[in-house]
């Protein structure tokens, strides 16, 4: 089952030189946990910052959000995949790079987004369809 | 296995068997249609969604008749006959969402999603035959339906993103934004019925052990 059909598509992104606090009221507003971070140049760069970089780098460190931009805890580069990746394969990457969302591209385009619970769900699909026989 | 003793004894049983796998696939082929048509915005191609329609309708007139002319055990005949008549709902929904699409037009801005609920939904008919299939095989059913429970919750949270998207359109005639309102609303709904129908897969499938 390719990521494509199973992927979520509206994906929600900062600025990078908005406040950390700006990013937790727009994850708490639409009850998401990542952001995709925009960076400026010449080639389109993204980031991504999640509810645990909030968390451990800014709210643990009594940092106030307020005065900190999303540009300073963004992960960068993001992992990213190909839209026509089977999912069994981003289950490998997850688990090679330790991480429980990837970004979806289609050509240099960030289309989509894929965390571990969609994972779990296309193999259950796929399981059900009778692709994944061992 | 009782199971087999039910499904595949019997020339009146394996006529019902078949014709409702040929609703079911109609039922398919009809969410590929109507997601051709929405990503090419076809109506010839949308109008055929009806005429698969009525055809689907003339097999649940065959399918109840056949059945109350004695194929199957009393007891199992009103949850079958249930069973096709929400495929029959299906069928209607689908139809009513096509009508609302060619009586409007769709903002460009809630496109890509609706055709990725069109995609999901013909996913999720085909995980409906897959089950039916399997409940013929008197095979272990849950699965199936989890996965389908899978597919209607992916649609759920298209569905939320698609209301946010359509109250940022500027609406300037009521009529315009009643349809497109009504549009996005019998085209997310389609997977609760689908999953209706599942559910009463899995009530004949426990009724027979």
């Amino acid at each position: 089952m390719k990521v494509k059909e199973f992927m979520t598509t509206g994906i929600e992104s900062i600025d990078h030189k908005r406040s950390v606090y700006h990013a937790v009221e727009k994850m708490v507003n639409r009850r998401i946990r990542s952001l995709l971070v925009r960076f400026p140049g010449k080639e389109r760069e993204y980031g991504v910052i999640t509810a645990r970089d909030v968390v451990f780098k800014v709210l643990a460190k009594g940092i106030d959000p307020k005065k900190i931009d999303v540009s300073k805890i963004a992960s960068k580069p993001i992992v990213a995949i190909d839209k026509n990746t089977d999912f069994k394969e981003v289950a490998k990457i997850m688990e090679e790079t330790n991480i429980a969302r990837a970004f979806v591209y289609d050509q240099d385009r960030i289309i989509g987004l894929v965390a571990l619970m969609d994972v779990m769900s296309a193999s259950i699909i796929a399981r059900a369809r009778g692709e994944y026989v061992s | 296995m009782f199971l087999e003793k039910i499904f595949s004894k019997g020339k009146k049983e394996n006529q019902v068997i078949g014709h409702i796998t040929k609703q079911i696939k109609l039922l398919c082929t009809a969410f590929g249609f109507f997601k051709t048509a929405l990503e090419t915005d076809n109506p010839s191609l949308m109008q055929q969604v009806m005429d698969i329609e009525r055809a689907a309708d003339t097999i649940r007139r065959d399918i109840i008749s056949r059945i109350y002319e004695g194929a199957f055990l009393p007891y199992l005949r009103p949850d079958l006959c249930k069973f096709v008549e929400v495929v029959d709902n299906i069928f209607d929904l689908l139809e009513d969402t096509a009508y609302r699409y060619l009586d409007l037009k769709l903002p460009e801005q809630l496109r890509s999603e609706c055709i990725q609920v069109a995609f999901l939904n013909r996913r999720i008919s085909e995980m409906l035959l897959i089950t039916f299939e399997s409940m013929i095989k008197g095979e272990d059913l849950r699965e199936k339906i989890l996965a389908i429970r899978i597919y209607e919750k992916k649609i759920d949270d298209i569905k939320f993103d698609l209301i946010r998207d359509a109250r940022k359109i500027e609406i300037t005639n009521f009529w315009d934004g009643e349809i497109l309102s009504q549009f996005l609303s019998c085209l997310t709904s389609i997977s609760d019925v689908i999953e209706d129908a599942s559910d009463y897969l899995q009530v004949i499938h426990l009724s027979m052990k």
